[in-house]
């Protein structure tokens, strides 16, 4: 019991802690997900403490999860207006998007030959870290590699978004939105900021509207193909 | 006096999660329970239901602190040293041409249906001008 208070506390402190040297430094590799996790297991691999026991603490953090993506209900709920405006472009572009993911792991993948259970770890890649890993853990895929691949998707966005969209001569602030907000979520589109506040709006609710989309086309996808 | 709304409409929440765990249960779907819950409350929303001001600052409390609640299964890769091997760099470079292929394919066939539905729009607005100038005119 003193163990799991002394995980629970010291995870939330670390949090804190990097989430404010975030605040002050904005890098993506700065990212809180990013340097809370490697410091604490960093810690744990150096105390030689292993998953399961640092876990007795965790999973009353972890629980809290359910109720915070039943929460995004609430910011969805105040875009709706942006989202009838742009409807038919939001709706195809995020479909367009899954189908472009899904289908581009799975055929890769196949071809090296890979264990289903990888591809139904990769599959999910695409949407924002907390759905993605419950999505993993529904289709039967391993959730924390899932989370793995969601930060490489999110810092493929991040990193060479702005050459995809110069080489492909992208200026609709809606498009690049709708793109990187359904390919590479909330790391992805932290990078929209540099081009403006529209296509920040629309990247910040198409990462919400395709997580819920996803969510129910990911098994749907296994469902058909696994 | 904020903290105690702050809890109570975690309760709320905490309802409709557990409205989509029960939902998954009978009927078996392969569907994470929160999915489930979230677009439960957002129907609710929508219907008038179950008012903003009921989930608001829960909602706002619990997405401010997200990260926090997902870093300890992520922890949980500790236990895959595999994502080191020849099969792992091969998923990660398959997730970084995917996320490319995505971008790009995405993008460029948003950007056709966008001028598409901005034409659609204007030839909407423009016909609710003339029927509105038609007015004018009687």
């Amino acid at each position: 019991m003193l163990k799991a208070i002394i995980f629970i506390i010291s995870t939330v402190v670390l949090f804190l802690l990097f989430n404010q040297l975030h605040k002050k430094y904005p890098y993506p590799f700065l990212l809180p997900i990013l340097t809370t996790t490697i410091v604490i297991i960093a810690a744990l691999l150096l105390l030689n403490i292993p998953f399961s026991d640092y876990m007795e603490g965790g999973k009353y953090i972890q629980h809290l999860l359910g109720p915070a993506v039943v929460g995004l209900a609430y910011p969805l709920y105040n875009q709706k207006q942006l989202i009838m405006k742009f409807k038919y472009t939001i709706l195809s572009g995020i479909f367009i998007a899954m189908f472009s993911g899904l289908i581009s792991v799975y055929i890769i993948l196949k071809l090296f030959k890979l264990d289903d259970s990888y591809i139904l770890t990769a599959l999910p890649k695409s949407l924002t870290t907390p759905i993605a890993m419950q999505v993993s853990e529904t289709i039967g895929g391993i959730p924390p590699l899932t989370a793995v691949f969601v930060m490489i998707a999110g810092f493929t966005g991040a990193l060479f978004g702005s050459v995809i969209y110069k080489v492909g001569k992208v200026h609709s602030p809606i498009s690049r939105g709708i793109s990187m907000g359904s390919a590479s979520h909330g790391v992805g589109i932290t990078k929209l900021k540099e081009y403006g506040e529209e296509d920040l709006s629309i990247g910040s609710l198409s990462m919400g509207l395709s997580a819920v989309i996803g969510a129910i086309l990911c098994p749907i996808f296994v469902f058909i193909f696994f | 006096m904020r903290i105690i709304r702050i809890i109570a409409q975690i309760a709320i929440l905490y309802i409709f999660y557990y409205l989509g765990v029960f939902f998954v249960e009978i009927t078996k779907l392969p569907l994470p329970a929160s999915i489930v819950g979230l677009i439960l409350l957002a129907i609710c929303l929508q219907m008038k239901w179950v008012k903003v001001e009921y989930i608001r600052e829960g909602a706002g409390f619990l997405i401010a602190f997200m990260t926090l609640f997902f870093i300890p299964p992520i922890v949980g890769i500790i236990d895959y040293p595999e994502l080191l091997s020849i099969e792992g760099i091969i998923l990660m470079a398959t997730i970084f041409i995917s996320t490319v292929i995505t971008i790009l394919f995405t993008s460029k066939l948003s950007e056709k249906i966008e001028q598409k539905e901005l034409k659609l729009k204007e030839k909407r607005e423009g016909g609710n001008e003339v029927v509105k100038s038609n007015h004018l005119h009687h």
